[in-house]
């Protein structure tokens, strides 16, 4: 069927203005022609066109990171994981007391010591803990808990309390040290608040090869539309930005994604990996990412590294965590995916000097209450546990246990301002004073 | 702002970009008459829109009920075979649902149905079965015109939302504070006004909302409902929709909703701005959205520069305006919805599946170096796809203006005049150009 709609309306006689439009409708043969540019599409396939052409070739831009500079990778875990069932008190009577059904059997946990136990769909990050590569962060949070999913988690990536601007911890730096948007890369199809700045934002990409539509003078004139210098509205400026970002994007690792397209230095079976592109909704649970994201992510990020992409900050996310029913299966299957995929990451850049200087960074907006809901599952709660892993990373415990016992309205109580963290990242793995990018003086944690 | 100005971006905003006829006739209207007309057409049937087939979508009952049934008998062949059955209805929705947009000859409703639902964002991923979303989506569609207070306790008890915030397994004992908390920050109030001793003690109220097994309907079980009155707000209430009634008619609420949705048709701004005084006052003695629609488009405000340079389409508005401006026949749009699909996914905003529970940002959100490759790539295969013969048949000179008038663009900047004149009259490149341009990405 054809829309009606789309069979352009009679317009009654009026003034004329010069108009375009107009004119337009005269030489598209005037009012009552059949769709403004004819109703159907061409013969040919769409699919065909939207695979795109072939692969454009990109100039590798090798070495423009300094060797011995490290690298940050961001995981992001959306909708407030359960930390008490992830690193779990399990030595503490008050644990089994106020989780009741909720809670670990204990004897199912990876055993950490010290009255510890990982969740037992963790074995890499016990690998990693036995190899002293992991950091356990307590007790992190902000001080006037926020149990807003929205709100708390732009106090993490903002990096500020109270009511959060519009610019993100790691957008700050961006905009001080340098303006390319490669200096940092988010993977997926939106800039986390994290890596925005005031004046350069990070560029992102899709889990994949770079492959520009058009001709070399397509893509020539699209490279003229991303100059900023004549938009005058804001919006326009920035929408003209990212076009000219990608452009960059393109030419300083275009290569290396083409080269690597085939290669998943994680080695993980393809079920886990085989997800890349396809549409979200095939995955389960609310918000919860498809199955496979977070490794076909981090495959991507490993070959930059490897390959010395300029690139110092990768940000990745895996979601789904707001498990306030019905909880064991789904934090099982989610933090299964985060152990398998950040595990493999940082076992495949173990073999190469690029990847030892890597460091991942594990978070989520916020904990959850103590004490479990009737559904199956937990609310909102406050402080929690951050993991910090890599081969440069001093493992073990970092920051004050919170008390099960003595809570804020049923939710454990902060211990390890999340700055703290910010500030171990700047100064340890970016190399650059913390203060200007926090707005204070927050002390550093011993791990790196 | 002159008259073709204002009338195209009340179409842009009201609608999903116009036809250069669409555009036409409203001019020679005017503003205040088209206004008018858009308002009328919240009370009358989108026979365009209507015209599309409904899609295949199956019932969430009897496949739940396969599915139970082939996990029990170990029979994977029939658990496959409804996921399959599943995922294409979840498809078959979403790609309707944009052959509605493209269709529609009254698409105000098309767009209010759609803004409502990034204000309630519920999403396939948890909510599985694409007739409960649907459903979710057909209230948005017959009663988004009417009292947000009805709306409202309407959504409350549908059941997509039911799932997607659990309050389905809510229990007198230790009832899940999701759906509560949500009401309040989200749907009704704003964050801050409101305390979290009322979220908690909301959460007791909703207790007992069932999801009927049968007929995959609203249900409510006293055994499982906490009647203990509880202080909301300062409020004795005793049941959940006291407490929907209860949030929707606060004075933080008169401004909340007119709030959001100023943001979403002409600017972002929090509920203080005063520029929601007016819009409150519309809005406030029937809660109606019709009026507060008729309020914003005849805000002076709408039609000033901040207004004009204050939003970037959302990938949605922006897929499926260029569909309807570029002639594409409702019913190809779904013949290619699955790739449609695919680049909705790369730009990040999937219809029937936001991200999170805090739904999809604005603005800048969309304007990543991801969003920019799948726009480009986009708008290359549409161009290629599409019929431009009547493009061509324009004099080379004129086909830049040609162009501006089909995407209903008033004019060009500078920058992409500059670029679409270098183009040569190459009718593709140009469709190309101008739907990556920031001119048309911005709104």
């Amino acid at each position: 069927m054809t829309g009606s709609s789309l069979v352009p309306v009679p317009s009654p006689d009026r003034p004329t203005s010069g108009l375009s439009r107009r004119r337009f409708l005269a030489l598209a043969g005037g009012a009552g022609a059949v769709g403004v540019l004819g109703a159907a599409l061409g013969p040919r396939a769409w699919e065909a066109l939207f695979a795109g052409g072939a692969p454009t070739s990109g100039t590798l831009a090798s070495g423009t990171a300094a060797s011995g500079t490290r690298r940050l990778v961001l995981v992001t875990l959306y909708g407030g994981n359960d930390g008490l069932n992830t690193v779990v008190p399990s030595g503490d009577p008050a644990y089994t007391a106020a989780r009741g059904g909720l809670g670990i059997d204990p004897s199912t946990l990876l055993p950490l010591g010290d009255g510890y136990g990982l969740h037992p769909a963790m074995p890499g990050f016990k690998r990693l803990w036995d190899a002293r590569r992991l950091a356990v962060v307590h007790g992190v949070g902000f001080a006037d808990p926020n149990f807003s999913h929205c709100q708390s988690m732009d106090i993490w990536q903002s990096g500020v309390t109270g009511t959060p601007g519009g610019t993100g911890w790691l957008g700050r730096w961006l905009d001080r040290t340098n303006a390319s948007p490669l200096r940092a890369l988010g993977i997926g199809p939106s800039v986390p608040l994290a890596l925005t700045g005031a004046r350069v934002q990070a560029a992102t990409l899709p889990a994949g090869t770079i492959v520009l539509p058009g001709d070399s003078g397509e893509q020539a004139l699209f490279a003229r539309l991303a100059g900023t210098s004549r938009h005058e509205a804001v919006l326009a400026a920035v929408a003209a930005r990212a076009n000219a970002d990608l452009l960059t994007c393109t030419r300083d690792i275009g290569g290396i994604l083409t080269r690597t397209a085939r290669d998943d230095p994680l080695r993980l079976p393809p079920s886990t990996t085989d997800s890349a592109g396809s549409l979200a909704i095939a995955a389960g649970g609310g918000g919860r990412s498809a199955p496979g994201v977070l490794a076909t992510q981090l495959s991507l990020v490993a070959n930059l590294v490897l390959a010395g992409a300029p690139t110092e900050v990768y940000s990745v996310e895996l979601g789904g965590f707001d498990t306030h029913s019905d909880q064991a299966p789904t934090q099982k299957a989610l933090l299964g995916e985060l152990d398998t995929a950040v595990t493999a990451f940082i076992e495949a850049l173990d073999h190469h000097p690029a990847g030892r200087e890597t460091v991942v960074v594990v978070y989520t907006e916020f904990g959850r209450r103590v004490t479990g809901n009737a559904s199956g599952g937990s609310d909102h709660g406050w402080a929690n546990v951050v993991f910090v892993a890599g081969a440069p990373v001093r493992g073990g415990w970092f920051g004050e246990p919170p008390s099960l016992t003595s809570l804020s309205d049923g939710n454990l109580i902060l211990t390890t301002d999340f700055r703290s963290v910010y500030a171990t990242v700047l100064d340890r793995v970016l190399g650059v004073d913390p203060r200007p990018f926090l707005g204070g003086r927050f002390p550093t944690l011993a791990l790196l | 702002m002159d008259t073709d100005s204002a009338v195209a971006q009340l179409l842009r905003r009201a609608g999903f970009g116009s036809t250069a006829a669409e555009l036409d006739s409203a001019s020679a209207a005017g503003y205040a008459a088209t206004v008018d007309r858009i308002i009328a057409d919240l009370s009358a049937p989108d026979d365009g829109a209507d015209a599309v087939p409904a899609p295949v979508l199956g019932s969430a009952v009897a496949y739940h009920r396969r599915l139970v049934r082939a996990r029990r008998a170990g029979d994977t062949a029939t658990a496959t075979e409804v996921r399959r059955k599943v995922s294409a209805g979840r498809r078959a929705l979403i790609g309707g649902w944009l052959a509605r947009m493209v269709a529609s000859t009254r698409p105000v409703h098309e767009k209010l149905t759609f803004l409502l639902h990034g204000h309630f964002p519920t999403a396939l991923s948890k909510v599985r079965y694409p007739d409960l979303m649907a459903r979710q989506i057909q209230l948005f569609r017959t009663q988004g015109a009417g009292s947000f207070a009805d709306l409202s306790q309407a959504v409350a008890i549908d059941p997509a939302m039911l799932v997607w915030l659990d309050a389905a397994s809510d229990v007198a004992a230790d009832p899940n504070e999701n759906f509560a908390r949500e009401l309040m920050e989200r749907f009704t109030m704003g964050i801050g006004t409101y305390r979290e001793a009322d979220v908690r003690a909301a959460a007791y109220c909703f207790t007992g909302w069932r999801i009927d097994p049968v007929r995959g309907g609203f249900e409510f079980d006293p055994a499982l409902h906490s009647s203990v009155s509880q202080q909301v707000l300062g409020t004795a209430v005793t049941t959940g929709q006291e407490v929907v009634a209860l949030v929707t008619s606060t004075p933080a609420s008169h401004r909340y909703v007119p709030a959001a949705l100023w943001s979403h048709l002409a600017y972002p701004v929090t509920p203080s701005d005063r520029v929601v005084d007016a819009l409150a006052a519309a809005y406030a003695p029937a809660l109606s959205m019709t009026d507060l629609l008729r309020a914003v488009f005849e805000h002076p405000a709408f039609l000033s520069d901040r207004a004009a340079t204050g939003l970037v389409k959302q990938p949605v508005e922006w897929m499926a305006g260029a569909l309807r401006s570029l002639g594409v026949a409702p019913d190809q749009v779904t013949a290619h919805q699955d790739s449609l699909l695919e680049t909705l996914a790369m730009m990040g905003q999937v219809p029937c599946d936001p991200p999170s529970v805090g739904g999809w940002g604005q603005n800048d959100y969309w304007l990543s170096t991801s969003a920019s490759l799948a726009r480009w790539r986009a708008a290359h295969a549409l161009a290629a796809a599409v019929d431009l013969s009547r493009l061509a048949d324009a004099p080379a000179s004129s086909r830049t203006d040609v162009l501006a008038s089909v995407l209903g663009v008033v004019s060009w900047s500078a920058t992409t005049a500059d670029v679409l004149r270098r183009a040569g009259g190459d009718p593709a490149l140009l469709v190309t150009l101008a739907l990556v341009s920031p001119d048309y990405v911005t709104n």
